[in-house]
């Protein structure tokens, strides 16, 4: 009862961009992850990137959960039209390999933790 | 009305010349006025409007199809682009009546934010 | 041409009721035009520095009389109007009523602004709606320009303009790429300026100036990678302020005035 109060002093009336109601947010975003999910055979058929369609799907879990968090359903629904636009650059072939591949960061280096690499990499 | 120089051209790319310029004008005059009726009498838009729209149909009537002498008197623009004007006029006043742009104010602004510069 | 305007909406505003005929109407407004030179001749001739910009006080006077013919017509979306040190004239209007105000300008008899010429963006992050859109029209017919100024938040869309003007497409997806103001119903919302996944709006003031990565190629990989941007402290730095205050004396000065309110009607 107590959050509930305090959610609704905070409550305040704003433009929705598309969902009205969470459960809506919910089910765009569940559509958006099927949408890639489905596309994904397709994407690594025409874009040539060494990664299989598993490794992919892997990926795009990651990318989705990286936000599970999130509560906002105007934030939710600003990262899913985020996400649409990025499908579809990704399928019309916009993207070359390198913006496709750029999901991994494979050449970022992991920054140092213990003592010893710090010390080796110069950084305090 | 005899003795009228027919129009050749308007001059204009894209524009033709307009087959009966007068017929066309009081029809969308007329139109535009039955369209600002249904507004409430002391909106300013509708005021302004229908001046505007009885001060040119007046024209018209005075020159019947004499079109240089109600380009000339009009003054803004070919008697073509005034039926292109007049057919703005009725779109937006047909979307007008949905908007209801005489009400009050509908959202009034925070007290910063058209302050310029603007407060730390 | 552009004394149409103000002779339409001079003579609306005082010779309308009393004559109906034109002719009249283009009498009653020499007194006017008359009266507010010398009255502004009054004003400015303080001013004669000649450095000093000086304003334009006829045109100062046709674009007052419109901005209040817009405000007075649209009651319900413009919040304020305004002129600018340089005799512009500014239209702040409701998020809601921008295509309402848009089209009303490109419509009307009197506006005519068909042309749009430009929308800009500002981002004030101090503001609640820290976002500011400005939309720059021109009216070949009459020759004059107007600014309409509306605002928003990150997560509140604004309606597109694209119906109105189709010159808005492309620049309400700069607007979308540079500020991450999101424009409802707009047919081809994507990035144009921006590489293909790249993060964040770069127009934010929240954005730093170097960016959050560097883009380079990658010999082994075969192709361009994009990696964290790592900047040595030294270079990190970025001293925007000039040790001196160029202008002390106009530090919090504006020289932005409301547009002054309309005569008495008799």
């Amino acid at each position: 009862m107590a959050t509930g109060r305090a959610a609704q002093v905070v409550t305040r009336q704003v433009r929705p961009i598309l969902s009205v109601s969470h459960n809506e947010a919910r089910s765009r975003a569940l559509a958006l992850y099927k949408a890639w999910y489905r596309q994904i055979p397709h994407i690594v058929n025409e874009i040539d990137i060494p990664k299989s369609t598993k490794q992919c799907r892997e990926k795009l879990r990651e990318e989705f959960a990286k936000h599970k968090d999130v509560k906002d359903v105007r934030v939710i629904d600003m990262l899913i039209i985020k996400g649409q636009m990025e499908l579809k650059e990704t399928v019309q072939k916009w993207k070359q390999v390198g913006h496709v591949m750029n999901y991994w960061k494979e050449t970022v280096n992991k920054k140092p933790t213990d003592f010893l690499s710090k010390f080796l990499e110069g950084k305090d | 009305m005899a003795g009228v120089a027919t129009k050749l051209t308007t001059g204009l790319t894209g524009m033709g010349v307009a087959r009966h310029p007068t017929t066309t004008l009081k029809g969308l005059y007329a139109k535009i006025l039955r369209t600002t009726a249904k507004m409430p009498d002391d909106a300013s838009y509708k005021k302004y409007t229908d001046e505007v729209v009885r001060d040119r149909a007046a024209v018209i009537e005075k020159h019947g199809t004499d079109w240089k002498k109600i380009e000339q008197e009009i003054n803004c623009g070919q008697i073509e682009e005034l039926i292109i004007q007049a057919e703005n006029e009725l779109n937006l006043a047909r979307k007008m009546i949905l908007w209801k742009p005489w009400e009050p104010l509908v959202t009034t602004p925070e007290p910063d934010q058209w302050k310029w510069p603007p407060p730390k | 041409m552009a004394s149409n305007i103000l002779r339409k909406l001079s003579g609306s505003l005082i010779g309308v009721g009393l004559s109906g005929s034109r002719v009249s109407q283009t009498f009653n407004i020499a007194p006017t035009v008359l009266s507010r030179r010398l009255s502004s001749e009054a004003q400015t001739e303080a001013e004669t520095r000649p450095t000093i910009r000086k304003h334009d006080e006829v045109a100062r006077a046709h674009v007052t009389d419109f901005g209040r013919y817009v405000a007075e017509c649209l009651p319900k979306f413009v919040q304020k109007v305004q002129l600018t040190g340089t005799d512009e004239l500014e239209v702040l209007v409701a998020p809601e009523g921008i295509v309402p105000v848009l089209s009303f300008l490109k419509d009307h008899h009197n506006a005519q602004f068909t042309n749009l010429a430009d929308i800009a963006g500002v981002d004030v992050p101090s503001r609640k709606y820290r976002f500011e859109v400005v939309y720059n029209l021109l009216s070949l017919r009459y020759n004059t320009r107007i600014r309409v100024k509306t605002y928003t938040d990150e997560l509140t869309p604004i309606d597109s303009v694209n119906d109105v003007h189709k010159a808005a497409n492309w620049y309400e997806r700069e607007i979308w790429d540079m500020f991450g103001v999101f424009f409802a119903d707009h047919p081809d919302l994507r990035r144009i300026l921006t590489d293909y996944g790249f993060e964040g709006h770069p127009f934010r003031k929240d954005f730093p100036l170097s960016g959050y990565v560097e883009v380079r190629y990658d010999d082994a990989k075969k192709r361009v990678v994009v990696e964290p941007l790592e900047l040595a402290q030294e270079f990190r730095r970025f001293e925007l302020n000039s040790p001196w205050e160029q202008f002390p004396n106009f530090r919090d000065t504006s020289v932005i005035e409301e547009a002054a309110p309309a005569p008495e009607k008799k």
